[in-house]
């Protein structure tokens, strides 16, 4: 029922194909691209870029070098972060997985760009009327009963389409049957509540150096989204506890001035 | 102007009216232009200088209103009377440039009203805007009556003597749910912010600092417009104003202080976070709790004044602590407010004051120096 993703970045050759089909199913502008010390490109998610394969040269103790291609785009959260923040609740998780975007009522507020804990929702900054953009997950790809544009595209099989559970399972096999050649854990499977989207590394976030890039380890598997769904449980109670303190103590101010003041008309005459 | 006092155009009237025509031109700019043109906001700092100050700070700078109130009315200390009014008024005030500089924060500005028929009960964010288009109509239903006293339109201002208490009780609930609410907004970021600030006891903090600010605004604005209009500063209830700020800081201290011991953080270090931190908890928060609490300072006019400025950067600092300086989401950005998000804000604050000045001006703000005939009309 729930569809995710699974991204066995060990099997990423860093084609970028997925890049280039994300593109062009949503109908994303080209843009001109320079070369930089990240090998990335481009840079940066934003608007026009819901996907984004970020490359990693990592020397090892012993000097050997190797490379990982570790794809990046929206993790669309279990219980995600962003649709507990929006005020007119644009974002919803469906039960088919995807995060989706209402652009009908979003208000342009922003807070869900705040809230996420992967920064995955971009603004369209250079538009006059702005709207939030990130991986849709192919939303409507999935009703029509295809796949996403990526895992569509892959030839590698780096990534890979199919129900939840299905997929941890198959992580947890090749975690298992892989003799090291995984780290042994799989992203997405609890971090902030779990998300649709799970990676398997040869190293670990931290080692890949990507745990302050959007891939963060220290989120814990509890969904920072639920914070606001406490806080907004305990309001009405704070209302009603404030409420009837301030009327009644109000009202006893208010008797005690009349009785007071009685008293004195009494004691005058 | 019919009564009361003449309206004149004074330099220092104009000098904020040119403030405010150039926020105008600025705000109509950023609405034809869109924001990634118009303000450095990015990807990597969504909110900026709008949020950190014209809603964050604003909001709880204009606690006054609901903090004197409550004072008055559900604590019953009667001495503050003389201050309600200037402090409602200044609240409505605050109020309006609050959804103003929102209004032009927001991606899509005429959808502002969407929350009131698009509901997300999870979302602090949605408790926030119901809370605050309920206590700014609260705020102007009050200005209203004073509008209404000086029209002498004595029945409505009997019928709404009647309903007074609603408006008093509304308007604590309100302000207590949507001053901790604007400080719960950042619960669900705490992977995002210095530890210093990243607490689940934000919300409560929220709360008591914004009745510090608007206890300090109060004041401020009390002694800067008896001067500013020649009057007598009300010394008997600023003082025991200026006692009830030193009390409050000093509560807000130790919760801090209980908050930070609680969940280990770490204070003693010397990079930017901490210092932004030391200045305000030591030199904004403790420093006025300590000075207030001399009788030489908490009955000096500039003293009052001195710890009450001292005490409303305070608050302004951890407003801007919180949302901005301790928002380290990228690291290797930047972000600093541009010309056009400096020159709204500018003129929001001076059509702030310049309708502020006008209230004082036109609306029996101050009761007590009503003529006798008109007195017993008041609403208190």
């Amino acid at each position: 029922m729930a569809k995710a993703i699974l991204n066995d970045t060990t099997k990423c050759i860093g084609c970028r194909a997925c890049q280039v089909a994300c593109k062009s199913w949503h109908n994303l502008p080209g843009e001109k691209t320079s070369f930089s010390e990240t090998w990335s490109n481009p840079r940066y998610l934003d608007a026009d870029n819901f996907n984004r394969l970020i490359f990693r040269e990592i020397v090892s103790p012993e000097g050997q070098v190797s490379w990982h291609f570790v794809s990046r785009r929206c993790m669309h959260c279990l219980t995600p972060a962003c649709a507990s923040a929006c005020p007119v609740g644009a974002l919803k998780k469906m039960p088919n997985g995807p995060v989706a975007y209402n652009d009908d009522i979003c208000i342009g507020c922003r807070y869900c760009m705040m809230a996420c804990p992967f920064q995955i929702p971009k603004f369209e900054w250079g538009k006059a009327v702005p709207y939030i953009k990130k991986c849709t997950f192919c939303v409507e790809r999935l009703e029509a009963g295809l796949e996403p544009a990526c895992t569509s595209t892959c030839p590698t099989g780096g990534l890979l389409f199919g129900e939840r559970e299905e997929l941890i399972r198959e992580a947890r096999r090749r975690i298992a049957k892989g003799n090291g050649r995984y780290y042994p854990e799989i992203y997405g499977e609890k971090i902030g509540g779990g998300t649709s989207i799970l990676y398997l590394t040869a190293l670990s976030f931290e080692q890949l150096g990507l745990n302050r890039q959007g891939f963060r380890t220290d989120l814990g598997d509890y969904p920072h989204g639920l914070y606001g769904r406490e806080w907004m449980s305990k309001v009405p109670w704070v209302a009603l506890t404030v409420g009837g303190l301030s009327a009644g103590l109000y009202f006893v101010n208010k008797r005690r001035a009349e009785v007071a003041a009685q008293e004195r008309k009494e004691d005058k005459p | 102007m019919s009564t009361g006092t003449e309206y004149r155009l004074t330099p220092g009237r104009i000098i904020l009216l040119v403030l405010m025509a150039a926020g105008i031109l600025a705000s109509l700019y950023r609405l034809l232009m869109g924001l990634g043109a118009t303000t450095n906001l990015s990807d990597a700092y969504p909110w900026g200088l709008w949020i950190s100050f014209d809603v964050l700070t604003g909001v709880a700078l204009a606690g006054g209103g609901f903090t004197i109130s409550a004072a008055i009315y559900v604590f019953n200390i009667k001495k503050w009377e003389p201050l309600l009014r200037p402090a409602k008024l200044s609240a409505f005030v605050g109020y309006l440039i609050f959804v103003a500089g929102l209004f032009f924060d927001l991606g899509q500005p005429w959808r502002i009203w969407h929350p009131m028929i698009m509901w997300n009960p999870e979302s602090v964010l949605f408790e926030v805007s119901w809370c605050v288009m309920l206590y700014t109509t609260v705020l102007a239903i009050d200005v209203f009556i004073m509008a209404l006293e000086r029209w002498r339109a004595e029945f409505w201002v009997s019928f709404f003597r009647n309903i007074y208490v609603f408006l008093i009780v509304a308007g604590i609930i309100l302000s207590t749910l949507h001053q901790s609410s604007l400080g719960a907004l950042f619960l669900l970021l705490p992977e995002k912010m210095s530890d210093l600030w990243a607490t689940g006891a934000i919300g409560p903090l929220f709360f008591v600092s914004a009745i510090i600010g608007g206890m300090s605004m109060v004041a401020l604005e009390s002694i800067l417009t008896a001067s500013a209009y020649g009057r007598e500063a009300k010394m008997e209830a600023l003082t025991g104003l200026a006692k009830g700020l030193g009390v409050t800081l000093l509560v807000y201290f130790a919760m801090k202080v209980t908050d930070l011991y609680a969940r280990n953080a770490t204070v003693w270090s010397l990079d930017w976070p901490h210092i932004l931190f030391y200045v305000e908890i030591f030199g904004t928060v403790a420093l006025p709790a300590l000075l207030l609490f001399f009788p030489e300072i908490h009955h000096s006019r500039k003293g009052i004044l001195w710890c009450a400025g001292i005490s409303a950067f305070g608050v302004l600092l951890n407003r801007f602590n919180v949302s901005l300086t301790s928002y380290g989401g990228y690291r290797d950005f930047w972000y600093f407010p541009s010309a056009v998000e400096i020159i709204v804000t500018v003129g929001l604050v001076a059509m702030a004051i310049l309708i502020f000045d006008f209230g004082m001006n036109y609306l029996p703000v101050h009761p007590e120096r009503a003529p006798a005939g008109e007195a017993h009309a008041i609403v208190r």
